[in-house]
């Protein structure tokens, strides 16, 4: 009995000495596991406000931007510790608290002023927040902002899209075709200052998605044959034989064109993830061909 | 005919005076949680060296971070109770059923050889469990599959039910008849090994031919303790919900509440109670 009591003793400590050195050594290391669980606590409470915020008390703001704001100040080369000092700026703006929300944003920018995409995102936030409060000037004074001082950045090249996309949410044509002129010119200097390169490509991409929304088709196919000829070798020819075809089928009304791109596009990719789409669609107009010329 | 009011109480009586019987349960559970907490620090160092690699590749990096490797969790520990199960769990369901057997025959309980004798079979201990934690999981993974594929096949009704209640509650049930089938038939196949001395293939046979014998005994003896562990399952079907609306360390929690359940109680009772009725019905 005696041996048993001290077998099951001795169990125990084995255990106890296992988890208490391991939940130590866990414990006092600072990895990036023991900051993600830091932050998701205060994230936790951050969440909260955002999903109810006119019911939260001031106090309760007060308290996880003051959270934030030390989670920021003690990991700030983490992205989580970015995330936090964006998610303070997005609490004030959701407590309709524009004027902090926005100074937040501006230091951010300063905070860190190495980092362009960083800058640009506070930027668009800037702008948002004025458009929140019916403040379409002030919101457009910071998007031009960023087209004009963060380019080449993510959100510097969704800009000039996302202003036409604003004036046709508004049904104002004018200043919509205008906006999408303007992104076109935007678009082909910044493809004319990186030619035939990854940029470049894209550029040309979203040059002719603006023809396509203000319905130049011409133009749009333009850019996407002169596209074809520019990459050739260089990159995958699929999405744009995809684009034209559709242009051809859908706006232009030409099957006889379309099914001639879609030939090529199965000569040239056989193996490619649309060959069953683009063979159906070639069987779709040609039949539809055929029946319009039975007499 | 042996009742299963005797049977309990005769496990009652054992328990009472022999804390000994604990002793291969709470080494088990004592593995069972040193692995648990391995896997709850598989995300930290220095662990994470070792043990981040396979996750990674296994499941993603996702599950290297907070709080999403709580996720994995359950199915990380259900499937080292698995491996413990098949590795060492064999040996000492050996050595219980051993322990049983000297109180029922009331000889001096003898822990060193009881362990040797344990140890002399164990590769048909191991064989033993293996195969029957091989067939329960391929029969849970095939269960799962038809369901999935027969709903993913376009049918959105199985006898007027929908695939939630299908896939959710019901998969449950059904994995848990499953468990309980399963365990049963293959239940005296250890005692048959270790105390008739018969061969493995003739244990296994002979288990399954008792179990046919004892059937409705042996389901109550089994199934009843399993019962405890339902609200355990519910639990851990839903990793998410605990972590979003408690807290993550919740999922871990419950792990370690399944464990002690598992481990202490359930195995615990399941072999002692059906070693007895063994022992009893094969006495008379």
């Amino acid at each position: 009995m005696n041996n048993l009591i001290f077998t099951f003793k001795k169990l125990i400590f084995i255990i106890g000495i296992f988890t208490c050195t391991s939940l130590t050594l866990s414990g006092c290391a600072n990895d990036e596991y023991a900051i993600e669980a830091r932050y998701w606590k205060v994230k936790k409470q951050a969440e909260k406000i955002l999903s109810n915020p006119h019911t939260t008390p001031p106090n309760e703001l007060e308290r996880t931007v003051i959270n934030l704001n030390k989670f920021s100040d003690k990991f700030p080369k983490s992205n989580l510790g970015i995330d936090a000092d964006f998610s303070i700026a997005n609490l004030y703006i959701v407590k309709e608290n524009y004027d902090s929300g926005r100074a937040q944003l501006r230091k951010i920018i300063q905070k860190y002023e190495k980092s362009k995409d960083l800058a640009a995102q506070a930027l668009f936030l800037i702008g948002n927040s004025y458009e929140l409060q019916d403040n379409w000037p002030g919101a457009l004074e910071q998007y031009k902002k960023i087209t004009r001082d963060y380019t080449e950045t993510i959100r510097g090249l969704e800009i000039p899209i996302y202003i036409a996309q604003h004036y046709k949410t508004k049904y104002e044509p004018d200043k919509m075709i205008t906006a999408f002129q303007e992104a076109i010119s935007h678009y082909k200097a910044i493809a004319a200052k990186h030619p035939v390169t990854p940029l470049a490509f894209n550029m040309d991409m979203l040059v002719a998605q603006c023809y396509s929304e203000i319905k130049d088709w011409p133009s749009a196919i333009d850019t996407l044959n002169s596209m074809l000829a520019a990459y050739k070798g260089k990159v995958g020819f699929e999405e744009i034989l995809l684009s034209l075809s559709s242009i051809y089928s859908q706006k232009l009304n030409n099957p006889a064109k379309t099914i001639e791109i879609l030939e090529v596009l199965l000569k040239e990719y056989p193996k490619s993830k649309y060959t069953n789409s683009a063979k159906e669609m070639i069987k779709r107009l040609s039949a539809h061909g055929n029946q319009n010329h039975i007499p | 005919m042996v009742s299963l009011k005797r049977v309990y109480d005769r496990t009652t009586q054992s328990i009472k005076g022999n804390p000994v019987l604990f002793l291969p349960f709470a080494i088990f559970a004592a593995l069972e949680f040193i692995s648990l907490i391995t896997i709850y620090l598989a995300p930290r160092m220095p662990l994470k060296l070792l043990l981040g690699p396979p996750i990674r590749a296994l499941w993603g990096e996702k599950f290297l971070h907070y709080p999403v490797n709580f996720i994995l969790i359950p199915k990380l520990a259900s499937l080292a109770r698995m491996g413990l199960t098949v590795i060492l769990g064999s040996f000492l369901t050996g050595v219980a059923t051993l322990l049983v057997y000297n109180l029922h025959k009331k000889t001096k309980i003898d822990l060193k050889k009881v362990f040797n004798l344990a140890l002399k079979k164990y590769v048909s201990l191991f064989a033993i469990v293996l195969l029957f934690t091989l067939l329960f999981y391929l029969l849970d993974k095939v269960t799962s599959k038809l369901l999935i594929k027969y709903f993913v096949s376009g049918h959105t009704r199985l006898l007027f039910l929908g695939p939630k209640i299908w896939l959710g509650p019901i998969l449950i049930c059904l994995n848990f008849i499953l468990a309980v089938i399963v365990q049963s038939a293959f239940i005296y196949a250890i005692p048959i090994l270790l105390i008739e001395g018969e061969t493995l293939t003739k244990a296994i046979l002979k288990s399954f031919a008792l179990f046919k014998k004892l059937f409705v005994k042996t389901i109550i003896l089994v199934g009843l303790p399993m019962l405890i562990y339902i609200p355990i399952i519910v639990l851990q079907s839903d990793s998410a919900f605990l972590i979003t609306r408690l807290f993550p360390e919740a999922v871990l929690l419950t792990a370690i509440l399944s464990l002690i359940i598992n481990s202490l109680i359930i195995d615990f009772l399941i072999t002692l109670t059906t070693t007895h009725l063994y022992l009893m019905h094969r006495d008379e």
